[in-house]
């Protein structure tokens, strides 16, 4: 028969489907299959607001350029699997997992290493400076170190590229006998009196110690950011937070499945443990694609796949509440579950539709963590069509000729029904 | 088919009896539906008082501030904290204990002396052991973007779920379904405001969830409707609307049931964000199924007495 073909080839879809998604599982170990986000590992996050100078816009290059250039200062730092990413609202959102520590962090990425060198033009009697313009900046610079003076003083040393230093030369040599101020963020980190023009490298002192001058040295090496950041918040969660949380929640994986798979049975006997094959399944490729795609799972991301395994139940439900119905109208058997189907399907695809709506724009507004959570429930209400409706029926038609499809089988008991009603 | 038989044998008598009352139906749940809109609508009304009398207890993500969680190394009174805390000067903190040694300290914001003061103070006093289970700095102003795109999220939602339901059915099931929708999110926000329990990013999480979920249930009854409209000669539509409700009343139940399974277990055994979670979701499945039977038919009834084309 034509259909059987059609059926058994389904299934052993399914059946490959199932062992590509163990094969992720078992990849590496299965305790590390799926990757951990920030709140069930512990680290540190950290969201920073671009702030608009003036009437000026932020742009999108700049928000790039600045993104990049904190990738490339996290790395210095030596931080595993950083991730640093946007919002829709343009905001940068900093994850570094298992750092604890959050300060050195925060220093080195939040600066805006603006470097700048301005002639000193005058002193008031309070100590307040007068600035010249800015003749140069810190994009100019080939290397920055961190080290000791002569006088044994914390410096950092700059060597200037090419260009930069004919630049300095020339303005050493413009400005003999006058103070030149080293700015580095809007702070006069120096201020020396310029003896001779010089031509060769800078030094910028008055720090305080060895560990900042390196992370100064860090900051101007990846450049000045394009954009000035405002920290909107900080957070940092322990490792063990993280572990209890996750636990639970398999846990009460564990625990829902129990119950949902006996309250299943007890309604819809073999019917009920069709299905408890079709939710199996789900869990299997939901947890496949997961470690497939390595995309952090986090707490609102369980919260969907919960909520998905509910939906993956219900597509169930209404379809063999629709069969039992045909069958009390006195269909038989093959015609009761197609009929079924058909009629539950039109609901499902409607009800499902208006979750993937909701999902989508989660998604496009939502930030950092119910970002993950709309992913979860999207990718969760597509398996479960696949597995709930496409495989359930495979099996179920497969065996609809079998004669162990009785109405017992199917959790109907005509007479009593009927006496009910 | 082959040789296998296609059909049940049937007890006779009793399919006939079935057939002749298939149309029949046991709850009248329009009939009864007064009750429940009165309930909800004073279960929203007091949510309404009470947000003009306290407002809603803003978490650290909207007033700003610090939160640290502390893990003690002994079990702790939350009198002793609290005076330890306000020898410190912070008396004013907010302190909620996770588990006897572990609590959540929350503060106006903080400088990192400050901080450091505090865990010194602590540490001396009670003994604290580091690194700390969670350390939150939250700027002010940064409600304003979450509640923001909470709003727009919620907007664009609702208006794709209206145009889409006004294309697979008509428009008054589009309008209604945004009213049962409406009626939950009243109904969770008024479960806020009433408990004073704190509302956090999760709960806007759970609130925008809910938006997506509640409606399942309002839509798997449309659909019943939908099919019964095109098929039933009845000659009123609030038999059809009982009818379609009973039928898909079993459905409803179970997949409530199971939905509930796993998030109960949760709420049982869950730490507090979990919780958050877990009572927000569990509040939403219950509004959205009884908004969906009580809330959404009666006014689809009262639409289609009150406009002549629908009448039947």
């Amino acid at each position: 028969m034509r259909n059987k073909k059609v059926h058994i080839t389904v299934i052993v879809i399914f059946i490959i489907i199932v062992g590509l998604s163990f094969y992720y599982i078992f990849r590496d170990s299965v305790g590390e299959s799926i990757k951990l986000g920030l709140d069930l590992k512990g680290g540190t996050q950290i969201i920073l607001k671009p702030v608009e100078q003036g009437t000026e816009e932020v742009t999108n290059e700049a928000l790039d350029k600045a993104q990049m250039i904190i990738m490339d200062r996290i790395d210095k730092l030596g931080i595993s699997e950083p991730l640093v990413t946007r919002d829709y609202n343009k905001n940068l959102i900093i994850q570094l997992p298992g750092v604890s520590d959050r300060q050195r962090a925060i220093d080195v990425i939040g600066k805006t290493a603006q470097l700048e060198f301005k002639i000193l033009q005058s002193i008031d009697e309070n100590g307040n400076p007068t600035l010249g313009p800015a003749l140069m900046t810190g994009d100019k610079l080939v290397r920055a170190q961190a080290g000791y003076n002569s006088n044994g003083q914390i410096v950092v040393s700059m060597v200037f590229t090419e260009e930069g230093s004919i630049q300095f030369e020339k303005i050493t040599t413009e400005n003999v006998g006058k103070q030149l101020a080293i700015v580095l963020d809007g702070e006069i980190k120096s201020a020396p009196v310029i003896r001779q023009a010089i031509s060769g490298d800078a030094v910028i002192e008055n720090i305080d110690t060895l560990e900042e001058a390196k992370d100064i040295a860090l900051v101007l090496q990846t450049g000045a950011l394009p954009v000035n950041l405002e920290m909107l918040e900080v957070q940092t969660i322990g490792p063990t937070l993280g572990q209890d949380s996750l636990q639970q929640s398999i846990l009460a994986g564990i625990i829902g499945f129990t119950l949902i798979a006996i309250f299943m049975v007890a309604m819809y006997r073999g019917l009920g443990l069709i299905s408890i094959v079709g939710l199996l399944c789900y869990i299997i490729i939901f947890w496949g694609i997961l470690a497939a795609l390595q995309a952090p799972l986090t707490l609102p991301g369980i919260a969907g796949i919960v909520l998905t395994i509910g939906i993956a139940v219900d597509a169930n439900v209404l379809i063999f509440s629709r069969i039992k119905e045909e069958i009390l109208k006195g269909k038989g058997k093959f015609a009761a579950f197609n009929e079924g189907f058909r009629n539950a399907l039109r609901a499902i695809i409607d009800s499902n539709i208006t979750t993937l709506i909701t999902a989508a724009a989660l998604y496009r507004f939502g930030t950092g963590p119910i970002r993950g959570f709309a992913v979860t429930l999207a990718i969760g209400v597509f398996i479960s069509m696949l597995t709930a409706i496409i495989l359930v029926r495979a099996i179920l038609f497969l065996a609809v000729n079998s004669r162990a499809i009785t109405p017992g089988f199917i959790g109907v008991r005509l007479p009593k029904v009927a006496k009910e009603k | 088919m082959g040789k296998s038989k296609n059909t049940f044998k049937n007890t006779g008598k009793s399919t006939d009896k079935i057939a002749a009352e298939a149309r029949a139906y046991r709850f009248n749940f329009i009939g009864r539906s007064k009750f429940v809109v009165i309930v909800s609508t004073l279960f929203i009304i007091a949510g309404i008082i009470f947000f003009f009398i306290r407002g809603l207890n803003l978490g650290i993500d909207f007033r700003g501030g610090n939160l640290m969680e502390v893990q003690f190394t002994r079990d702790v009174e939350i009198t002793e904290l609290r005076k330890t805390m306000e020898d410190l000067g912070y008396g004013k903190a907010i302190l909620q204990n996770t588990t006897p040694d572990r609590y959540i300290i929350r503060t106006t914001e903080l400088t990192d002396e400050e901080k450091t003061q505090i865990l010194n103070g602590l540490d001396k006093d009670i003994g604290i052991i580091k690194p700390l289970i969670q350390d939150r700095d939250v700027e002010a102003g940064f409600s304003q973007t979450i509640t923001r795109n909470a709003l727009i999220a919620v907007a664009i939602s609702i208006a794709g779920i209206l145009i889409y339901v006004w294309i697979r059915f008509e428009v008054r099931f589009a309008i209604v379904a945004i009213i049962e929708l409406m009626h939950d999110l009243l109904i969770i926000l008024s479960f806020y405001t009433i408990t004073f329990r704190e509302f956090n990013t999760t709960s806007i999480a759970v609130i925008l969830t809910i938006l997506g979920y509640s409606l399942s249930d309002a839509i798997i009854i449309f659909d019943r409707m939908r099919e019964e409209l095109r098929v039933s000669r009845r000659d009123r539509f609030i038999d059809l609307a009982n009818y379609s409700m009973n039928k898909t009343l079993v459905r409803s139940l179970i997949t409530g049931t199971t939905s509930l399974f796993p998030i109960i277990v949760i709420l049982i055994i869950g730490n507090e964000t979990l919780k958050d979670f877990a009572i927000g979701l569990t509040l939403g499945i219950v509004s959205g199924s009884y908004s969906s039977i009580f809330i959404g038919p009666p006014i689809l009834t009262a639409w289609n007495n009150r406009f002549s084309i629908y009448k039947k």
